[in-house]
This record gives structure tokens, sequence and C-alpha cells, in this order.
């Protein structure tokens, strides 16, 4: 592969991939293939469901690079989308759905204790603070933010989940994302 | 009608993908006519989109790399043979349902029979060239146009309005001779956004029975696992 593909940015290379070059889509993956991989495995919950997830958004990318507009976001951001939203219909079809149902605190230990040992890379600093971020909220703020995001559930299934009212739901998720935003800003952290 | 005071809440619930089914075209009606909304998306987003950072970063499996790389390198190389107007392949595919062994069935070799009855009849109509005979093919299911171009022992697929293979998967061309497993080819391919695609036959046609075509795993298989798509007969 061409070193000089390495230094190009990200909506450079995805010019040459709309025109057919594999080489300028493998520096791609290679950028986004690991932070991918890992929000497919944290949505899954199963290794094999996010290796299919992660091939079947990288050919979008592949074949569908005529549709990324840069005005809507990073080829990160996009590639990330498509891997959430496939994810969560994985999920939805998996019927996982009705097994967090039972107990929402099943979620952080389920994923947090399987296949540990597949942790190959330590977080960089990036990681570290929208981990840190996501930590320093108020515990409700952060609960209904991961049971939506990565549980794929609507504020109203959040609702009844905690048998607390839809508007109060909503107002931890407004409040939590405006406060990940400002210690994101803090933290500079590139969304790129 | 709804106002901003209905909605205000909405946003950070749209970002995160929590909106129910049933509000979320109401909330995208509201955000057109909205600019309070469409900030306060534009400032959430930039925490939403942060999440898939704080997960435990894993590294992927390298041979996963290696099922992507060789679906893209194959595509490439069929977009390259066909030109700078190719365009890529529609995203969605239906799948088909895996059977087995479809080549042993004695219906199988009936409709090869039947092809090749066919084909001669169809042979000697269709001349395209001095010495080539364009052969209808069948396709399954029905909808294409299929035809197999014989020149001499070699033979080109020639396909039109044809599906891609489902995603994550690639079409392979095969060669069955009489009394025998179909043999695989290292033809992989699909088809362009127009759904056409031209791929040459590798060897020799001389005793082969027909020319078939079925959708694989990337990197192509030893033995067809779906029942073929595309059947010709040569003869």
């Amino acid at each position: 592969m061409a070193d000089d593909l390495r230094t190009l940015a990200d909506e450079d290379l995805m010019q040459l991939v709309r025109r057919g070059q594999a080489p300028a889509f493998e520096v791609l993956y290679e950028r986004h293939a690991q932070v991918a991989f890992s929000l497919a495995y944290r949505i899954a919950g199963t290794r094999g469901v996010a290796e299919d997830v992660v091939q079947e958004a990288f050919l979008a990318l592949w074949r569908s690079g005529a549709r990324y507009d840069r005005r809507r976001g990073s080829v990160r951001t996009w590639v990330l989308g498509i891997v959430h939203n496939r994810a969560i219909d994985a999920l939805r079809r998996a019927h996982v759905h009705e097994k967090r149902r039972a107990s929402d605190e099943g979620l952080e230990d389920r994923l947090e204790t399987t296949e540990r040992t597949d942790v190959e890379a330590a977080r960089h600093e990036e990681a570290a603070t929208v981990r840190r971020a996501l930590d320093d909220l108020p515990a409700e703020q952060c609960q209904v933010i991961e049971l939506a995001y990565f549980g794929g559930f609507t504020h109203t299934e959040i609702a009844d989940m905690l048998e607390t009212p839809v508007g109060t739901i909503k107002g931890r998720m407004r409040l939590g994302l405006e406060k990940m935003r400002h210690a994101l800003g803090a933290g500079q952290v590139s969304l790129g | 009608m709804s106002t901003h005071a209905d909605w205000a809440d909405s946003a950070a619930a749209y970002v995160l993908g929590a909106l129910p089914p049933e509000e979320l075209d109401g909330f995208q009606e509201h955000l057109a006519g909205c600019p309070d909304c469409r900030r306060a998306i534009e400032e959430l987003r930039v925490a939403a989109d942060a999440l898939p950072m704080g997960t435990h970063q894993l590294a992927p499996p390298p041979a996963l790399k290696g099922r992507i790389m060789a679906v893209v390198e194959s595509e490439a190389e069929l977009l390259g043979a066909a030109g700078a107007g190719a365009d890529r392949v529609p995203e969605k595919a239906p799948r088909r349902k895996e059977r087995r062994a479809w080549w042993a069935r004695p219906g199988f070799a009936l409709a090869a029979v039947a092809l090749a009855l066919a084909a001669g009849v169809l042979g000697g109509g269709l001349l395209a060239g001095d010495d080539t005979r364009t052969i209808a093919a069948t396709m399954e299911p029905d909808g294409s146009d299929v035809s197999l171009e014989v020149r001499g022992e070699t033979g080109t697929l020639v396909v039109r309005d044809m599906p891609p293979p489902p995603e994550g998967r690639i079409y392979q061309v095969w060669v069955k001779r009489p009394g025998q497993d179909p043999a695989p080819t290292d033809a992989l391919w699909s088809v362009n956004a127009q759904g056409d695609a031209q791929v040459a036959v590798p060897g020799s046609l001389d005793g082969v029975e027909a020319v078939l075509v079925t959708d694989e795993p990337p990197g192509g298989s030893q033995a067809p696992t779906t029942t073929p798509v595309i059947q010709a007969s040569p003869a």
C-alpha cells in the first residue's frame, strides 16, 4: 500500500474510494476498524455479531461512498453511525432486548465481564477522556444515556423499565449530554 | 399543531436514537421549522458522537480485515474492468436460502439436458459474430438478462439487471462436466450499479456440461454452498 495514502485525510480517501480504489479503503479500515469493532461488540455483546456488523458497515462504506456528505459529519461519524444502527438492529433481532429489560443492571455486568482478555489495546487519551466524561455524570444520567445508545431502548421503554416519568428520562438524557459536551470541550476530544 | 415546548426535550433522545417510531416523524417535521431544536441537536450530537470512543477498545481479528478486503479487491477489479463509468453495487440484496448438493439431484441433469437442447436451437439463431455464439442462460429468480457468449473454447457470461450478491457474499463461477461435481473457478465477481457485468469463464469449455454461478463467501468456496443463480450450457 502506498505510504502516501496514509498521509491523506479521511475525506480525501473517500474521494478515492468513490473511484473504486481498494488501497484507499484499506487505510480507512485501518483507521476506524478498532473503534467500530469496539462499538459493535459493546452493543451486541458477542464477537461473531460484532464481526458481522463491522463487515456490513465497511462494505456499505465501500459500496455506498457516494452517499457520504462531509457537510453532515466526519467519515468516522458516518461509519460509526452505520455500525450503531446495524448493531442495534442485530441486538433487537436476537431478542436480547427482553432479557435486558428484566434487569438494566445486568447490562454493564455482562459487558464488563465478557471476553475481557480480548482487550488488546490500552485506551488512548481520547477514549479515556470520553470515558471520564461519562463516568463523571450523575449515575441516573449516565444510565439513561447508556440504555438508549448502547442498549437500543427508546425513552418510553426506559421510562417503563425504571418506573420513571418519560419527561424525567428525556430531561436526564439532555442534561447528561450537555454535561458531556462541556467536559469533552475541556478535554479537546477530536471527533474526526 | 405542535409547539417548540412540546418537543424541547426530545432533541437528546433524538441524537441517542431513542425516540419511539411514533414520535420520530413528528419531531423531524418540527425540526424542519425550528432553528432552536436544530441548534440543540448540533450541540448534543457532539457528545453522542463521542460515545463509541468511550467503549473499551478491542482490536478486531485480522481475519475480519482479510474477509472484507477480499470482497473489496474483487469488486475493485471488476469495477476497473468495467471502466470509469461503472458505479457501486446497490447496498441491499435479498439473501437466498441455502440448499445442499443441488447438483446431485436428478432434476439438475434433466434441466441441463433441456438447457443444452435450448442452447443448441438458440445458438444457431443468435450468432453475434463470425465465431461467437450467444447462448441464453437461465436465471433464478427470473427477471435478469443473462447469456453466455462462446468463442471457440472460451466463454464470457454477460448479465444485465442482475441483483448484487447478498451482503458479505460474492458471486462465483463453476464449471460442471458430466458425472462430476461442479469444479470451482477463481472467477469471483459482482455487478455494477446497473446490475451489469461481463465475466470471463476461466479455462476451456471443452466437455463442459454447464457453467454455473452461485453466491459464496468472500474468497469463494471449493464446493457450492447455495443453489445456482445462473445456469448456462455451452454445448
